[in-house]
């Protein structure tokens, strides 16, 4: 058959030998998909002008085909035979009356090549023959949008996405450009009632465009549980777990959850939790273990092992692991054995902990676990071999590795002890741990000051923490601590909206340490202290 | 007797090394760098500005090492640029002696900066400083003025300055046509409330009348022996109200009546600092003013693409005035659009001298000029950082763009008031 044979020809590229055939095949059962096929080959070709009288002739014999129309207001734009286009629209508007269908085609075009005004007109014209815009709403959308008329843009989008909601992309994208003083006025359009799911997600991606994904969330958190809500919602929550925004994943997945309980979205769900700093959530959200036993250990069994250990619960754990280590592999044994001491470290058996690593073999012993195990015992020796050459990138360990670097001694019980407290989650006991070690090490003692010192401040007691930060800069004034310290200080006393203090710290931290590295955040500080540059957003 | 000498001689040169260690050696001069060895050339401008006005002496070196400033060398003022970050080196007799002779040999020219201009911006009072190039470098720099708008201009306020700024300001009356396409917007509507309110109350039938009035009493200011500066549409506005003080140049949308068809016949192009013959856009539906606009940003038919301005080399020792307006450490520097972004040649009027071009194209980016006792400045665009900034978009942070060449511009024009005015050697 003509047709399929040009269809061959055209997608190996023989736009010339496909053309013939595709005219021969308007005349055939497949004309409308095949007058497609010869306006691309005639785009190809540069042939536009001979679809001219071929299209007349198509229109005569069947009048009432939108194609034929369609394609012949496209094969006029293309021959820039405006009044043409022109034409043939007011030709098919009179012999369709009562269709929307002219009008949406014309407003296409101009909305393509930019004639915002016209299409403006060919949208009102409409209005005043048709009685109303209800077909048009994707045009009038986009219309408003290209004349900065946000709201109305947004409205017309909203009645557009409830017959196609494939458009919210194409709805976020063309409303991102709106200011951000009409923001709120678009926002309320998609949030009025009733809800519509295809409106919400436009909203959620536009939030996101915008640069506030949170904002996302609250366009989809309540809407009705369905089907529909639940693809939205995980959705949502693949781009929050992608950008590592743990919790706003955990409340979309949990959303999810209540309608399509999958052991898929479960997983996530109790991930997400996890990672959020939720483990009594994980346990709730993460799948029974119950099934397949092989699936369990692999899937489930890992997620329910983090959250014991950083429940503290190491005992639990252990127990849980036993039921299924035959069905682990030695390094997913090994990778949930050191899970596991992790777990002991949390409750504070050293000694526990040591034994769960000591059964992972070599691996367990020169793990970046291990390490910390020393560090805790305050066997500086061996941390600094182990922690140095490890895998982990925390700053935790920056602050670790830059503490043992600077002591000469290969053992210090009190700051084991300390570091121990900050990792058992005891931050009064880890402040005071700090401080007391730094008065019997007094070669590390600002640094040891400086941590106790940010303890104290993340934990809201700014007195104990301004008492640190004094010592600091008075007693060690020559450390590199010190004109960390006054950052700190006066970063601090900025936040608390001490801006007068804030300012006399940073001239000081400034003045006293010319050749300091954290100089260029220092006068970034004061910059927002004296309002030389805007705020923060 | 002897060892007594010796203790003495001891003691005398011990006491002479700890005293000269706890003074600071002070040279006699601070040099501000403005070349590429300045870390900070924005903020340099703010430390030259204190210095002037507290009464230390200070000198612009045109052409000398991208247009460095000489300053009294003065504890506060080392204070100053410790703090923000700006360099400095000391010049001792020496050195100030090889610097004297270069600039007396070059293209060079020593400006002593006197008076520190009193500084005034016309804002409307509710504005915050980030949406204006020239309120985010007087913030920046450390420079400080005064906003004001047209309640005070109206009560005679702009004597009490030296240097009036404009920026994005419809003198027209039409709020930049923004009608168009924001009328319904909540900010818009707020405008319009405002800039209505403000008519009435000053006693205009409406805002057309009320700016009109504004553009006026700024040209009185500028006969009478002001410093105006002005960016974006505010050049191209100003301009037509003047010319226009006669005639409705005002569309229906804002004033109830069209424009005059004959508008453009009846401009009055005498009384304008700037421009001449040049040509209303007649239609309200095309967000543009005038023909005085090369790019033409808002039109999308005439919209011309973005290219980089050249600045102009004067003679220091003949053009002082126009040298201290071009100093900079780089010459070639990218445009940026603005409602207004450049100035067609062909509506120049004869007599005004072009600062910067783009080379090849039909416009002018950087204009002056002197008027009555006064001089004006025109610089196209909004934002020298922001190349094509759009209403809602993030404030420019200057401390990301310390060094910026597009910023300089506004600062020389800052200072340039402070210069004594030396007898021109022609």
């Amino acid at each position: 058959m003509a047709f399929y044979k040009a269809l061959d020809l055209e997608a190996a590229g023989k736009y010339r030998d496909a053309a013939p055939l595709f005219r021969t095949a308007v005349h055939t059962t497949a004309a409308v998909n095949a007058l497609l096929g010869l306006e691309r080959v005639c785009a190809e070709l540069g042939w536009p002008d001979s679809l001219v009288t071929l299209l007349d002739t198509l229109i005569t014999q069947n009048p009432h085909e939108d194609t034929y129309r369609t394609v012949q207001l496209r094969t006029y734009q293309t021959l820039g035979r405006d009044a043409d286009v022109r034409r043939a629209f007011d030709v098919w508007v009179h012999d369709a009356p009562t269709s929307a269908t002219p009008y949406r085609e014309y407003a296409r075009l101009l909305l393509q090549r930019n004639q915002t005004a016209a299409a403006d007109s060919v949208l009102a014209r409409a209005k005043q023959s048709l009685g109303t815009t209800s077909d048009l709403s994707l045009e009038l959308a986009q219309t408003r949008a290209a004349q900065g008329q946000w709201v109305p843009s947004a409205q017309a989008w909203r009645v557009a996405l409830r017959s196609a909601n494939y458009l919210e992309q194409a709805a976020a994208y063309a409303l991102a450009p709106a200011p951000s003083s009409v923001r709120d006025s678009i926002r309320q359009t998609f949030l009025a009632p009733p809800i519509d799911v295809g409106g919400r997600r436009a909203l959620a991606d536009l939030e996101s465009t915008w640069g506030s994904p949170a904002d996302g969330w609250n366009a989809l958190e309540d809407l009705p549980p369905d089907s529909a809500a639940a693809d939205a919602w995980s959705e949502f929550a693949k781009q929050a777990e992608a950008e590592e925004r743990w919790s706003i994943a955990r409340e979309a997945l949990e959303s999810a959850l209540r309608w399509r309980k999958t052991p898929d979205l479960s997983v996530r769900a109790a991930t997400a939790a996890l990672n959020a700093g939720d483990p009594v959530a994980a346990i709730r959200l993460a799948p029974p273990m119950q099934g397949d036993s092989a699936t369990v250990a692999h899937d489930y069994l890992p997620l329910h092992i983090r959250a014991l250990a950083a429940l503290a619960r190491p005992a639990d754990a252990e127990r849980l692991m036993t039921a299924y280590d035959r069905f682990l592999n030695p390094a997913e044994h090994n990778s949930l054995t050191r899970t596991i001491a992790w777990g002991w470290v949390r409750t504070g058996d050293m000694t526990r902990a040591r034994a769960a690593l000591a059964a992972t073999g070599a691996d367990g012993d020169s793990s970046d676990a291990a390490g910390w195990l020393a560090l805790y015992d305050g066997n500086l020796k061996t941390a600094r071999a182990l922690l140095r050459g490890g895998t982990e990138s925390t700053p935790e360990l920056a602050v670790a590795l830059g503490l043992i670097a600077r002591l000469k001694a290969d053992t210090a019980r009190a700051i084991g002890h300390a570091f121990l407290a900050l990792a058992r989650g005891d931050s009064a006991g880890a402040a005071s741990q700090f401080v007391a070690a730094g008065e019997r090490t007094p070669q590390v003692r600002s640094l040891l000051f400086l941590i106790a010192a940010r303890i104290q401040s993340a934990t809201g007691h700014q007195p104990q923490a301004v008492a640190l930060w004094t010592r600091i800069v008075q007693a060690d004034s020559a450390t590199p601590e010190a004109p960390q310290a006054e950052l700190d200080w006066a970063r601090a006393l900025r936040a608390s909206g001490n801006a007068a203090e804030a300012g006399k710290h940073l001239e000081h931290m400034i003045l006293t340490y010319p050749e300091s590295a954290l100089l260029p955040q220092a006068r970034r500080e004061l910059e927002l202290v004296h309002g030389a540059i805007p705020p923060n957003p | 007797m002897h060892m007594l000498s010796r203790f003495v001689r001891h003691f005398t040169f011990a006491t002479f090394a700890v005293l000269a260690a706890a003074l600071p050696i002070r040279a006699q001069r601070l040099l501000v760098p403005m070349d590429d060895a300045q870390s900070n050339h924005l903020k340099a401008y703010g430390l030259t500005y204190y210095a002037i006005k507290s009464g230390a002496s200070a000198e612009w070196l045109l052409n000398y090492r991208g247009g460095s400033f000489l300053l009294a060398d003065t504890p506060e003022l080392r204070r100053r640029a410790g703090l923000d970050g700006i360099t400095i080196e000391s010049v001792d007799d020496g050195k100030l002696a090889d610097i004297r002779a270069e600039i007396a040999s070059s293209n060079m020219e020593s400006v002593p900066l006197e008076k520190a201009p009193k500084i005034a911006v016309y804002t409307p009072p509710d504005a915050l400083p980030w949406d204006d190039a020239v309120t985010l470098a007087l913030n920046y720099a450390g420079i400080p003025y005064t906003a004001l708008y047209d309640d005070e201009v109206e009560h005679g306020d702009l004597s009490k300055y030296d240097w009036l700024h404009l920026h994005h300001e419809d003198f027209t009356g039409q709020l930049n046509k923004f009608y168009l396409s924001y009328r319904d917007a909540p900010w818009f509507i707020d405008l319009l409330q405002k800039n209505t309110a403000a008519a009435k109350r000053l006693g205009f039938a409406n805002i057309p009348a009320l700016k009109k009035d504004v553009a006026e009493k700024i040209r009185e200011f500028v006969e009478r022996g002001g410093f105006l500066f002005a960016m974006c549409g505010a050049t191209e506005t100003l301009e037509l109200a003047i010319a226009g003080h006669d005639v409705d140049i005002a569309q229906s949308f804002i004033d109830g009546t069209p424009m005059d068809p004959d508008a453009d016949k009846k401009m009055d192009w005498s009384r304008t600092f700037a421009f001449q013959n040049a040509h209303l856009e007649q239609s309200p539906f095309v967000s543009s003013m005038s023909d005085i606009d090369g790019h033409q940003v808002n039109v999308p038919g005439r919209q011309q693409p973005l290219g980089t301005f050249t600045l102009f080399n004067f003679a220091a020792k003949f053009d002082p005035v126009a040298s201290m307006l071009v100093q900079d450490h780089r010459s070639v520097i990218n445009d940026f659009y603005g409602v207004t972004t450049s100035f067609n040649k062909s509506v120049l009027k004869p007599g005004v001298t072009v600062l910067a071009t783009e080379e090849g194209a039909p416009w002018v980016k950087y204009i002056h000029g002197d008027y009555g006792k006064g001089t004006w400045t025109y610089y196209g665009g909004h934002d020298p950082e922001d190349p094509r900034h759009a209403i809602g978009n993030p404030p420019t942070d200057l401390s990301l763009f310390k060094n910026s060449p597009g910023y300089r511009l506004i600062l020389n024009n800052v200072l340039f008031p402070a210069a004594k005015k030396k007898p021109l050697k022609t």
